[in-house]
């Protein structure tokens, strides 16, 4: 955390302070997610060329999921890796542009929050707060709930509902569908790497 | 020959001395016959010859038939001149070195000219010696530690099995040699685990039996019995009836978890198999694409060797008749209240649950307060109360014991407050846990005080694991004798107010239990109507 700049730092150490005097636990090892881009080369008739993320999550260790730009995304096995440098000629690494989170996790009795700090070019760029209400699978039926929750530690910085619930006609989260949680904080990042100041983002 | 000799010399002579045409035609039907007789005799010579080589055809055929028999149900294959089988689980998945070849031999030692015995059979097989006999995995919980000097000398011996009927002998002789190695690849596993393992107290392994230690002063012991069939008659004969602590279900445990790892071991190197993918569990290779989490995915990976399983299995096992002896010698020793264990009938191996109902007998619908459910583990029993409350009790006979104790006593008091809501007396107050008095050594005393219908009378009663119960009456002050009618309080009032307790000598009530004793108290005191 040595490059964390010091009002980040405090705020993250605000934030633990918060949780950890609303009574909620902290959780054995921390938890990370990062992202890389891949352009795509061969762009046939002109099409502006997609961007495609791979990104790994600590929770799924085994899996990695690709999620193209606005479009299709697959979950695969660790290998997918190993197959983007064999896809070297279509798909080119964008040098940093990789962004990781790492943090801490908490649990509160059914909820389950991972506070972390997302840093690009190894440079601290925003904070990250992902909020997890296990019994739920509707999103819409806890998301009151949720927000009070967050409101308890994060005060007036509660998001809205994600727009990747929104736009599902069913409204399902399903805990295996770890889409869902990725194209969130894909979300993230992208919003913080156009942001130049640092500053806290909320997602769910 | 000889016989056409003598004749031909015969004729030959009277040829030449006596010429005679009667002579000449005895001779002449003498050659005939001689003829006759020889074609008879090569006939007879030829049918002899071809009944054997029917005999031997037969035998052969039998043979065969039987080597096709045999084929149909173990693997064979020739090598030169010989016929080797192989009756090891290696096709099964089992890992185990030993080489499980026999051999299939021709059984020839016949006599031809005497009758076939009935259990003949032509083929006959040639099993390695060491997997002779019969074997067996013997598991049992003892209670102290044995003799160190009779370590690893276990030698029991179970009849043999009888043989299924209409069982050729060699498929009866190698099912017991493949049993045999069988019982030999679980103690080998078990004995290579229990040396990795690094438990607190360690485990040992002499000879043939390991020694583990489930619980302090308990000891579980797993020994490989195996006997080749000569020896049994002179072994068994010394052995004196000893009362059999095998535990079967461990065993047939122990060789079911053996299949289920041969079964593992198959399906992780099964083909056909993804070419980027891992070798491993099938289940596993699911896990990235499907994005396991990590708990999913340690749910998968269960890396539990044999023995520890069987370790937590006899563990179970010993806690669950544990606490069936317990509760059983408490119902038997205390008849008042009644104590009723409902054991369910569906078990898991590491768990397995008793309801435990303390009444009072006659007034089973009125006094249920206390149902327990006990849910016995691995090394601990949780109670679970009907109100939802959990006690966990540790494997301590003890605490079970005192625990059931405090509850027998809780159930009194809670059977007198049922009673007086039937009976229309009022509670004037309750407590399981009473904080005054004589300190109990087992849980707390817990007292009851309930007033009669009209408020004259009052029973207050007090009941504790250990010292018993204590009944005593409040009378109205208007009965009371010792107190004298003050010159102070003269308002007739006061002699409203309930006067002195006194004691009631329980033992010399009458009545058949507790609940009854207190109904009767309790109507005495019931003014009638």
């Amino acid at each position: 955390m040595g490059r964390v700049p010091g009002a980040l730092q405090q705020t993250v150490d605000l934030l633990h302070k918060k949780l950890e005097q609303l009574g909620a636990l902290k959780q054995q090892g921390n938890f990370s997610v990062d992202c890389e881009t891949y352009h795509a080369t061969a762009t046939a008739s002109g099409q502006p060329s997609k961007l495609l993320y791979v990104m790994h999550n600590s929770e799924t260790p085994l899996s990695c999921m690709a999620l193209f730009e606005g479009g299709p995304c697959l979950v695969a096995d660790a290998n997918f890796d190993v197959l983007m440098i064999k896809l070297k000629s279509h798909f080119q690494n964008a040098k940093g542009h990789k962004v990781e989170c790492r943090g801490w996790k908490y649990r509160y009795s059914d909820f389950s929050i991972k506070v972390g700090t997302v840093t690009m070019n190894s440079s601290a760029r925003g904070i990250s707060a992902e909020v997890e209400y296990c019994p739920c699978v509707v999103p819409g039926d806890c998301w009151n709930l949720m927000k009070e929750f967050m409101q308890s530690f994060l005060g007036s910085n509660v998001p809205e509902l994600p727009s990747v619930f929104t736009v599902k006609p069913e409204g399902l989260f399903a805990p295996s569908d770890c889409i869902d949680t990725m194209t969130q904080y894909l979300e993230l990042f992208n919003k913080l790497r156009k942001l130049q100041m640092p500053g806290s983002n909320i997602r769910v | 020959q000889p016989l056409k000799y003598k004749y031909d010399s015969i004729y030959k002579w009277t040829w030449t001395y006596n010429r005679s045409p009667q002579v000449l035609q005895l001779i002449s039907k003498k050659r005939s016959l001689s003829t006759a007789a020889a074609v008879l005799l090569r006939g007879a010579e030829k049918l002899s010859k071809s009944v054997a080589e029917n005999m031997e055809n037969r035998r052969q055929r039998d043979f065969n038939s039987e080597l096709l028999r045999l084929r149909s149900q173990w693997k064979l294959r020739k090598v030169g001149d010989k016929i080797l089988g192989d009756l090891s689980y290696r096709s099964a998945g089992s890992l185990f070195p030993h080489h499980g070849t026999f051999e299939v031999i021709k059984n020839t030692d016949i006599d031809l000219d005497k009758k076939v015995p009935e259990d003949y059979c032509p083929l006959n097989v040639q099993i390695p010696s060491d997997l002779e006999g019969s074997a067996y995995i013997k598991v049992s919980i003892q209670k102290q530690a044995p003799d160190i000097g009779d370590l690893g000398t276990i030698s029991l011996f179970r009849r043999q099995p009888k043989s299924k009927a209409g069982a050729q002998p060699w498929h009866v002789k190698l099912e017991a040699a493949q049993n045999v190695l069988l019982c030999k690849e679980i103690f080998a596993q078990l004995s290579r685990e229990a040396v990795q393992i690094k438990s607190q107290i360690p485990h040992i392994v002499v000879k043939n039996q390991i020694i583990s230690q489930p619980f302090p002063g308990l000891q579980l012991s797993i020994s490989l019995c195996h006997s080749s069939g000569e020896k049994k008659s002179q072994r068994a004969a010394p052995e004196k009836p000893k009362a059999d602590d095998h535990l079967y279900v461990l065993e047939h445990n122990l060789h079911q978890m053996i299949r289920e790892f041969h079964k593992q071991q198959l399906s992780s190197v099964l083909m056909p198999h993804p070419a980027t993918a891992p070798f491993g569990h099938k289940r596993l290779r699911l896990a990235g694409p499907q994005a396991y989490t990590k708990a999913q995915i340690s749910s998968v990976q269960q890396g539990q060797g044999l023995l520890e399983k069987i370790i937590k299995q006899a563990k179970h096992i010993f806690l669950r008749s544990r606490t069936a002896r317990t509760i059983d010698s408490l119902a038997s020793r205390i008849e008042d209240p009644q104590i009723q264990a409902h054991w369910s009938n569906i078990n898991d191996v590491y768990e397995s649950s008793v309801k435990v109902l303390i009444t009072s007998q006659g007034y089973e619908q009125i006094c249920k307060s206390i149902q327990l459910q006990l849910n016995i583990g691995v090394e601990q029993i949780r109670v679970v109360h009907r109100d939802g409350r959990v006690v966990t009790l540790s494997h301590q006979e003890q605490e079970l014991q005192d625990f059931l104790l405090s509850q027998m006593s809780q159930h009194q008091v809670h059977a007198v407050q049922q009673l007086a809501k039937v009976m229309g007396w009022h509670v004037l107050s309750f407590s399981n846990h009473v904080g005054l008095g004589s300190i109990e050594s087992v849980g707390n005393a817990s007292a009851v005080t309930v007033a009669s219908p009209n408020g004259d009378y009052a029973i207050s009663v007090r009941n504790g694991p250990e010292s018993g119960c204590k009944v005593l009456v409040q009378f109205p002050r208007n009965q009371s004798k010792e107190l004298q009618k003050g010159d102070v309080v003269l308002d007739s009032k006061w002699s409203h107010l309930r006067g002195p307790y006194r004691e009631v000598h329980w033992s010399k009530m009458e009545g058949r239990n507790f609940v009854y004793k207190m109904e009767l108290l309790m109507a005495a005191l019931t003014p009638a109507p």
